[in-house]
């Protein structure tokens, strides 16, 4: 028998498993059945009083009783350098997440009759590494080997059996929870899926209809009766209960009533509640929360550079798109029909367990699940620039390269700092982490060859390793260290990017000019005192050592003095070095003064590379096909 | 027959003119072989379980299906309690109501069916959820003042867990 993987939806307010049995996924219930909000593993994680460990139901059950010891929602700080305080322990967010994970474990293995080693983890489409890294930590520490970590509506694409479809098609995925509302758009053609833009809400969802709703039952009462039932807890409570049933109800019904007897007492006796609600009510209550949706699926399609009439799937997620009216207003706004046959709220969980089965070798699928990165990532390089190694929105899993150099001369050690974000300058991003790679051999600047590979897995793990050319010596590092980014962060960051464009370039334009001109001064400097010292005229030399100091005493003055300067040094250092060849022995051809043309603008190309800190734009653009055609093969081994 | 023997006998020649052809396809032969006995025995060990697992199931979803109706039967029930807590207020004979709400509560009980003690219990998260709490010195920490829904208990499963006001100090 082959090993089970489980499928894990781990959700910020409630987490659902699943498993592959008899071909097709199935739901693990939890030990204490399922919830009042359908999903079996509410996300929430409690310590008694006496120190108990408690998960998931009877954690919510307890949670206003104990509030200071109860953990909800660590999913929102997934991947941050935060740290619950707890009874005199702190606990990562990833331990929390670990708690519920095991939580699913235990409840699994008594459900399949077999040990859980391995699960496939959903996570949304806008984690970064980090919080991807930290998700599988939390697997790690629950006992179970994450075997891959896939996006929440690629998950529920499967579910739908989207993958099966021969065409190529663009699909939205709606996910609308209790307190979440998440738009992705995807593209799937190939056997592969790849995200295009994902945007959302953090603070809308199906919460706030069934709020609405209740409001409305507590308002007609007190209309009809001059009772106002919303300080009566126990009235509240079989109101709440009533309300989620007549909501149910009317998403197949056109009418039905709430219909409480002896709900409150007055001198004149009894008092029932009964008050008949019509599915056009309920719409027009909820309505509004609805239409709050649209900017969040006008923003995916605007960001996926798409129209609505580009979509040709869409697949919703969650409870409340089971109500008619989500349905109908996400295919108004689209255009289209959406899938139907799985249940929204266990579509994400059942992905999974698709996937776990396909890595399993339970089900058969020729799909290759592609993400991609949601932000840049890069390394500093000097005057604090950001070089970009592995550009936004590239498919993982992924390869890429550059080969740098030293900026001082017999420098024996470099930081490779690898950064993440979308703006030119370093310090504008968030890093990850750094490492140092040491014993460089002694070199003038320029000369050592630092080849830098960024490798990220289909977890979205990054690996960076750095390498010295000359004595095949590297270091590396695993990005697991924490940051404290958040999603609205990295939406600030995408949104500071586009803001600061300008700004940006100006400041890295004058990074950029600084660090040629350094460069330019280190190079005529050694020209003028080693390579050519006989060659040059004595005058011509003062000129260049005048004009080196001058370009030295603008460095600290503004871009365009150092411009200027710069360009007087070089066309003082032209017309020797022109002299120069002039003077040389005459080489046979034109041909062959065209060559030296090109030499010389090949080697001014090559300093202008020095002074970014990094040599050899073709090598690494060759380095970069090669780890690509390498991608290809690889994903065709899959 | 003849034509269909033509092309095997060819083939058979050409395997015997060239060894290492036929090492390879006994090799590819053996490993899908082994293949097909493999997934056959997964089928195989796939079927048993699910055969088990029907059985399971089955006794599942009755059990489940008997629960849900019950619950629906349980808030009926309910609603005949606070009728008879209502009239008795106003003084009116609620005897036959009461015998009407023992008949149900022997139904419950046929079926394994009984309540969750809550007033005066300490709160236990397993049986009961808190919906708000209340500052009371007298009571010991965490101990149950109100239940604002009743909760139900089938063996070890529970049915719906006691909604309840819960003190504190």
């Amino acid at each position: 028998m082959a090993e089970k993987i489980i499928g894990i939806d781990l959700g910020t307010s409630n987490s659902a498993a699943s498993v592959m049995q008899g071909g097709k996924p199935t739901l693990i219930p939890a030990a204490e059945g399922t919830t009042v909000a359908g999903k079996a593993f509410p996300s929430v994680v409690a310590f008694s009083k006496d120190g108990e460990l408690l998960v998931g139901e009877p954690a919510r059950r307890q949670a206003v009783t104990n509030p200071d010891n109860t953990i909800r929602e660590a999913k929102r700080k997934m991947g941050e350098d935060f740290l619950y305080k707890i009874q005199g322990k702190e606990y990562k967010p990833q331990q929390i997440s670990a708690f519920i994970l095991q939580k699913i474990k235990r409840d699994a293995e008594a459900f399949t009759g077999d040990t859980i080693n391995k699960a496939v983890i959903t996570v949304p489409a806008y984690f970064n590494d980090n919080q991807r890294q930290a998700t599988k930590d939390a697997g790690t520490i629950a006992g179970l080997e994450v075997v891959r970590i896939i996006n929440e509506p690629t998950a529920a694409s499967l579910a739908f059996g989207i993958d099966k479809s021969k065409e190529d098609m663009k699909i939205l995925v709606f996910d609308f929870g209790g307190g979440t509302l998440d738009v992705t758009i995807m593209e799937m053609g190939g056997g592969v899926f790849e995200v295009m833009s994902t945007s959302g809400d953090t603070k809308l969802g199906g919460a706030d209809m069934d709020q609405a709703l209740i409001d409305y039952v507590i308002d007609e009462f007190r209309k009809k009766e001059g009772i106002d039932l919303s300080s009566d807890s126990t009235a509240v409570t079989r109101i709440k209960e009533g309300a989620e049933k007549a909501k149910i109800e009317l998403s197949t019904v056109m009418e039905t009533e709430v219909n409480l007897p002896f709900i409150a007492q007055d001198p004149s006796g009894a008092k029932n509640l009964e008050v008949k609600i019509t599915r056009a009510k309920l719409e027009d209550l909820v309505n509004p929360i609805v239409q709050r949706c649209k900017s969040s699926i006008d923003k995916a399609l605007e960001d996926a550079k798409l129209s609505a009439s580009d979509i040709t799937k869409i697949v919703l997620i969650g409870g409340p798109t089971r109500m008619p009216i989500v349905k109908k207003f996400v295919s108004d706004t689209v255009g289209k029909e959406a899938e139907s046959g799985v249940d929204p709220m266990e579509a994400v969980a059942f992905g999974a367990a698709v996937q776990a089965g396909i890595i399993a070798g339970d089900v058969t699928s020729d799909i290759v699940l592609l993400d991609v990165t949601p932000l840049t990532l890069g390394i500093e390089t000097l005057g604090g620039v950001r070089e970009p190694i592995i550009e936004r929105n590239t498919t993982i899993p992924t390869s890429k390269d550059k080969t740098f150099t030293t900026a001082a001369d017999s420098q024996t050690a470099v930081t490779i700092n690898v950064v993440q974000g979308e703006r030119p300058m370093v310090a504008d991003n968030v890093s990850l982490g750094s490492f140092n790679l040491t014993d460089i051999p002694p070199a003038p600047r320029g000369v050592p060859q630092i080849n830098v590979k960024f490798d990220i897995d289909a977890n979205g793990i990054l690996n960076v390793t750095a390498k010295d050319m000359g004595t095949g010596k590297d270091a590396k590092i695993t990005i697991q260290s924490t940051t404290k980014m958040s999603d609205d962060e990295i939406k600030k960051m995408q949104e500071d990017a586009e803001g600061h464009a300008e700004e940006d370039k100006k400041k890295k334009e004058a990074v950029d000019i600084k660090n040629e001109a350094e460069s330019f001064i280190y190079t005529t400097e050694k020209l003028v005192s080693q390579d050519l010292k006989d060659k040059i005229p004595q005058e011509k030399g003062i000129q260049i050592t005048d004009a080196i100091k001058e370009l030295k005493d603008s460095l600290t003055q503004d871009t365009e003095q150092i411009k200027q300067k710069l360009e007087a040094l070089k066309t003082i250092v032209n017309e020797v070095t022109t002299e120069l060849y002039k003077n040389a022995s005459p080489p046979p051809g034109e041909q062959q003064s065209g060559e030296q043309q090109s030499g010389e603008q090949q080697s001014g190309e090559q300093q202008s590379g020095e002074q970014q800190s990094y040599a050899n734009e073709q090598q690494s653009e060759e380095q970069k096909s090669d780890s690509d055609s390498e991608q290809k093969s690889e994903n065709k081994s899959n | 027959m003849s034509e269909n023997e033509d092309p095997t006998n060819e083939e058979n020649n050409e395997l015997i003119d060239n060894p290492e052809k036929t090492d390879d396809q006994t090799k590819k032969l053996e490993e899908e072989n082994s293949d097909l006995k493999d997934k056959w025995q997964r089928a195989l060990a796939d079927y048993q379980n699910l055969e088990r697992r029907t059985q399971v199931e089955i006794s599942q979803r009755v059990s489940s299906k008997t629960n849900d109706l019950l619950l629906n039967f349980i808030n009926i029930y309910e609603d005949f309690v606070r009728a008879e807590n209502s009239l008795s207020k106003e003084k009116i004979d609620t005897s036959g109501i009461i015998a009407v709400i023992k008949n149900m509560e022997n139904l419950l009980a046929e079926n394994n069916i009984k309540p969750i003690d809550a007033i005066g219990e300490i709160f236990d998260p397993q049986l009961h959820e808190a919906v708000s709490m209340v500052v009371d010195d007298t009571l010991d920490e965490g101990t149950i003042t109100q239940e604002v829904s009743k909760g139900y208990i089938s063996g070890k499963a529970i049915l719906k867990p006691s909604k309840v006001i819960v003190s504190k100090k």
